[in-house]
């Protein structure tokens, strides 16, 4: 679903953000990266949301190899993607509902069907009953989960996430995991990126450690302890 | 939190594609969005709003009021001139067969519609009906008027044709003197195609000012919105999908700024129709007041939103091409 062959990244000034790295996310698979900052866990992920192009390698999503993408494929590409971002990046003028329905306005599905896939959403992620509110008077935990709804609601094939508990309490990092964990059951393919250790820990998935831009270890879920 | 499995069908992506609503249905959609969007955000502002459609909609205005204005100085000119005809006089002692000789000479040429031979008598009872000349008449001896011949041009002959006429005429034998009574027309005429070639660059300079405002409407509205673009094309937005709000936009300014502009040009009609009306009364009732016409009046709306779509589409094509870049 999600490979990275041999991929480096070196931006302007000659800092070396990636170095052959290679690994595979599948369906239905959850995977964190992790490292410390400076790792280079934001620029994979942003190669993965073509935010940027790799110097070197090949990047793929679920078959597509981004380095023959032309530009005006790309928004196609990120359709496939739902993407969780540490800041929410939501919407602050329009409601909860607003904000979720955006991917599939993008889609150009309907407005009943629009509205059913919102809302069964929101239920999912707990957040029904704040449709029409607006994102500021969310809490931050409430917020992530709106920006995780938005996600999910045209329903990617595959999720990533920057830091998406950065700014939560255990509890409420613990629960935005499981929320994850579930789409990774329904086969979505999960990448998350985050330097918590404990909660990597907690949630005994796959791990992919970065270390100055290469891949140091590639923990399998059975041996995270 | 509510834990609600998804089917299975949330992570296949054939399932996913064969969801995928048809292209036709998306782009209705995204215009049904794109559209209802652009209404909210000029609602949601609305005295911004209404300061741009007002801005535009006088711009607009203005050539339409000097269109009313050149149309009716036009009409007056057309209702005035229309009996003017040019006036040639025999030398004395010129009797009625060699009146008719001259009169046929010219009759012959391409410039001439129609020639009347008024005789010497007619002239006479002409003056006799003017008050004050019947008592002068009487007192003369003789009849001293000489045949006239009252010519009247073909219809939109240009300025050296008349003055051709006038020479051949000038030429005929037997003539002395011409008097062309329409020359006043032909200088009219020369100010309305001055007045009328600068109406047309009037027109293109405020069109040009009323894209240049939508324009700027619309750059500060994507540079105020330059956060939501990023999140709209992060997550899988097009640039004409971004654009589209934007482009809807200009289009609604234009088409409420062309409404204002004719709300006030028909003000203007209204207003102008008392001072005409005298003025009519005055000429006999031979000149009347015009207004605009109705497909000028449908079509200055559709037009105005035309440049409210162009000045909107050259900036965000521009802005959004840039933030997508970046």
């Amino acid at each position: 679903m999600i490979g990275f062959d041999l991929v480096s990244k070196r931006y302007e000034g000659d800092h070396q953000a990636l170095l052959d790295v290679s690994f595979r996310v599948d369906a239905g698979e959850m995977a964190f990266v992790t490292g410390h900052s400076g790792a280079g866990k934001s620029t994979l992920l942003k190669l993965l949301a073509m935010i940027e192009r790799p110097t070197n390698g090949v990047v793929t999503l679920d078959g597509q190899k981004f380095n023959t993408v032309r530009a005006h494929d790309i928004p196609r590409l990120r359709r496939k993607l739902g993407m969780v971002f540490q800041d929410h990046r939501l919407l602050l003028d329009r409601s909860v509902f607003a904000n979720v329905e955006l991917p599939l306005v993008i889609a150009g599905v309907t407005p009943s069907e629009r509205s059913r896939r919102v809302r069964a959403a929101l239920e999912k992620v707990g957040l029904l009953s704040y449709e029409k509110q607006l994102p500021s008077a969310l809490s931050t935990g409430e917020q992530q989960r709106v920006g995780i709804a938005r996600a999910i609601v045209a329903k990617p094939a595959v999720l990533i996430a920057d830091e998406p508990t950065g700014n939560l309490d255990p509890q409420l990092a613990m629960e935005i995991m499981s929320l994850f964990a579930e789409f990774q059951q329904v086969g979505t393919a999960v990448l998350v990126a985050s330097h918590d250790l404990m909660l990597i820990k907690r949630m005994k998935k796959r791990v992919v450690v970065l270390d100055h831009g290469k891949l140091v270890a590639d923990v399998p879920a059975t041996e995270v302890q | 939190m509510n834990a609600v499995r998804e089917p299975r069908r949330a992570a296949e992506p054939e399932k996913t594609r064969r969801t995928e609503p048809h292209k036709v249905g998306a782009w209705r959609e995204h215009h049904a969005w794109s559209l209802s969007i652009s209404l909210r955000r000029l609602g949601a502002r609305p005295l911004g709003t209404l300061l741009t459609v007002a801005v535009m909609g006088v711009a607009l205005a203005l050539p339409l009021a000097f269109y009313l204005l050149l149309g009716n100085v036009q009409r007056m000119g057309d209702a005035l001139g229309r009996n003017q005809s040019i006036s040639v006089f025999m030398k004395p002692g010129q009797n009625a067969g060699m009146a008719e000789t001259a009169a046929s000479a010219l009759r012959g040429r391409p410039e001439v519609a129609d020639i009347a031979v008024r005789t010497p008598k007619d002239g006479l009872d002409e003056l006799a009906e003017v008050q004050g000349f019947s008592g002068a008449l009487q007192s003369l001896d003789a009849n001293p008027l000489p045949f006239v011949l009252s010519v009247q041009p073909k219809p939109g002959l240009s300025a050296d044709d008349i003055a051709r006429l006038v020479d051949a005429m000038k030429n005929t034998p037997g003539v002395d003197m011409v008097q062309d009574t329409g020359a006043w027309r032909q200088r009219l005429d020369a100010l309305l195609g001055v007045g009328s070639r600068a109406i047309s660059l009037l027109a293109a300079l405020l069109g040009v000012a009323a894209l240049l405002v939508v324009g700027n409407t619309i750059r500060v509205d994507i540079l105020s919105r330059a956060e939501e673009i990023g999140v709209l094309l992060l997550i899988g937005a097009s640039r004409p999908f971004v654009r589209r709000p934007y482009l809807y936009t200009g289009i609604w300014l234009g088409f409420l700024a062309g409404v204002l502009a004719v709300v006030l040009a028909v003000l203007l009609e209204l207003a102008m129709v008392g001072p005409v009306s005298r003025l009519a009364a005055a000429y006999d009732g031979s000149v009347s007041f015009g207004g605009l016409p109705a497909w000028l009046l449908l079509s200055v709306p559709f037009a105005s939103a035309l440049l409210g779509w162009l000045g909107a589409r050259l900036v965000s094509a521009r802005q959004i091409r840039r933030m997508a870049a970046a």
